[in-house]
């Protein structure tokens, strides 16, 4: 397996303001092949997204290594781009526009920047909505555009921080469909945080469960479940068994964690 | 298309119309035929008419308008060209925002018409006193509402623009601005209405021309319908000038228009 992502050790502390300092990752280690779709599943503020924000390149860790491609991570980069939870839609930005953000913010020329942006919005079902505003959006719709822009920049990476989480549950199972039919088309390596078990187990090859803070890698499950996936297979046996061992794994640290006094 | 579907299509403009025409009604019928009209305390909207008209045609109503109209555009374009960058100022170096604040607040609350004479005093009668006095009113909304603007700005526009590349340039630009123009806009039609005020309050203090000018010297003499004629163009404006900002915000900030008229 060659290693696209390759995290070492990563330690990292918060220190708020007038508190003690948290530390929110411990020697967290993790490696990603090119073109996996991995999930990282841990309770609230064990540092799963702080994690992606170090791969960002947005944060930097006190310690320990981080690559990729073997290149130590220094800043963002054209080779990852992140979906955030809630959206991060420029409010005065049309959905093109938009979707265009990331390409203007590397010189790209405003014809290509459009093609480029009209392909994309295509690829995500939102054709007719070029020229709306995102409050004239409904959630689902706004993630797309999200999802658009972070594909607009072609990075290697996908770093996706709990992106359906704030979509009512119909919509977020037809995203998580669309996703995978886009992951699939075009060979991305996905980087995905959630909460929710099912959506880790239907998603990725592997899921990662990380333990309370600070987060370290409590245990890593393959998922072997065919691809391409559909609906159906969350209905069978052997998804409830993937759900059951990732959940088994998790739920001691989520007692740690409320015996914690948060 | 019955009565009933018209006025169901435009019943705002409809009642709007007609409350304006019912109260013109009424003063004009009270005081024909319940009132006696003694014109040196009273005037009825007929005369205010008639007398409006000799001013537009034959008065010294444009002149008038036109030196008003320059004291106002000097002392509200500096309040522009001062306050915003203070304002924008004030919230990107919070230490200094929280330094220059209590200044700010106090004098914004103040009614700094009081100082009209002082102001009178140091530049003098006319052009220059005048255009100090609407400046001082009207610099405030534009340092305040700024200084909200950029403090209101998201922080996760700003992890967006940074997690492609951007870097600060493309914050103030792409984030910071868009987030503060409507703050501007609101603050500068607050603005119009104190820079009124002060227009006509240094007229009334020295002056020999102008609107408010006009306005003194007809109300000293008991010619109450020319008076009420100057008053008359004072709303206009005023109307106007609003109004005049209202599109200029629908033409500058279409995504908080659209935003409203949902």
């Amino acid at each position: 397996m060659v290693s696209l992502i390759q995290a070492r050790n990563i330690t990292l502390s918060f220190r708020p303001k007038n508190r003690e300092s948290v530390t929110a990752l411990n020697n967290f280690t993790i490696e990603v092949a090119k073109g996996e779709f991995v999930s990282i599943v841990g309770p609230s503020g064990c540092g799963k997204s702080t994690f992606l924000n170090i791969v960002l390149g947005l944060i930097k860790p006190d310690s320990g290594e981080i690559r990729l491609n073997g290149t130590p991570i220094k800043g963002p980069g054209q080779e990852r781009a992140m979906v955030f939870q809630e959206f991060g839609l420029l409010p005065w930005r049309t959905v093109t526009a938009n979707v265009e953000l990331g390409l203007e913010l590397k010189d790209v020329p405003a014809a290509e920047r459009s093609e480029r942006a009209i392909e994309l919005i295509k690829l995500v079902g939102l054709a007719g909505f070029e020229r709306h505003y995102p409050h004239e959006l409904s959630g689902g719709m706004k993630q797309r555009v999200g999802l658009a822009r972070a594909l607009a920049t072609e990075p290697e990476v996908l770093l996706m921080d709990e992106p359906f989480a704030a979509l009512d549950a119909q919509t977020r199972d037809l995203m998580q469909a669309e996703l995978l039919q886009i992951w699939e088309r075009t060979q991305k390596t996905v980087l995905f945080v959630t909460h929710s078990i099912e959506e880790a187990a239907y998603l990725s090859d592997r899921v990662i469960v990380m333990t309370a803070r600070p987060g370290r890698t409590k245990s890593i499950l393959k998922i072997n479940l065919p691809r391409p996936r559909d609906y159906e297979m969350r209905l069978c046996a052997q998804f409830n068994d993937i759900k059951a061992d990732i959940w088994n794994t998790l739920k001691d640290e989520l007692s740690a964690r409320s015996l914690d006094g948060h | 298309m019955g009565i009933k579907a018209i006025y169901q299509e435009h019943y705002r403009l409809i009642l709007g119309s007609a409350s304006v025409l019912g109260l013109i009604l009424v003063w004009e019928l009270m005081l024909t035929f319940l009132i006696p009209l003694n014109p040196f305390f009273f005037t009825k909207p007929s005369l205010i008419a008639v007398a409006f008209k000799e001013q537009v045609i034959y008065g010294a109503l444009w002149g008038d308008l036109a030196v008003s109209s320059k004291a106002f555009l000097w002392g509200f374009s500096f309040a522009v060209l001062l306050g915003i960058p203070l304002g924008a100022f004030m919230g990107w170096r919070r230490r200094a925002g929280y330094t220059l604040d209590p200044f700010f607040t106090a004098l914004y609350a103040s009614p700094l018409v009081a100082l009209a004479p002082l102001i009178i005093v140091v530049f003098g009668v006319g052009l220059l006193a005048k255009s100090v006095l609407v400046f001082a009113l009207s610099v405030f909304p534009f340092i305040f509402n700024t200084f909200a603007g950029v403090r209101s700005t998201d922080p996760l526009l700003i992890n967006v623009v940074r997690s492609f590349g951007g870097g600060e340039k493309d914050l103030y630009f792409k984030v910071i601005f868009p987030t503060t123009l409507p703050y501007i806009i609101a603050g500068a039609r607050i603005a119009l209405g104190r820079g009124l005020v002060g227009i006509i309050v240094g007229e009334f203090y020295a002056a020999s021309e102008g609107i408010g000018f006009a306005i003194s010297r007809f109300g000293d003499t008991y010619r109450l319908p020319e008076m009420f004629a100057g008053i008359f163009v004072l709303m206009i404006a005023a109307v106007v000038l609003t109004e005049g900002m209202r599109k200029l915000e629908a033409v500058l900030a279409p995504w908080r228009t659209t935003e409203e008229s949902r």
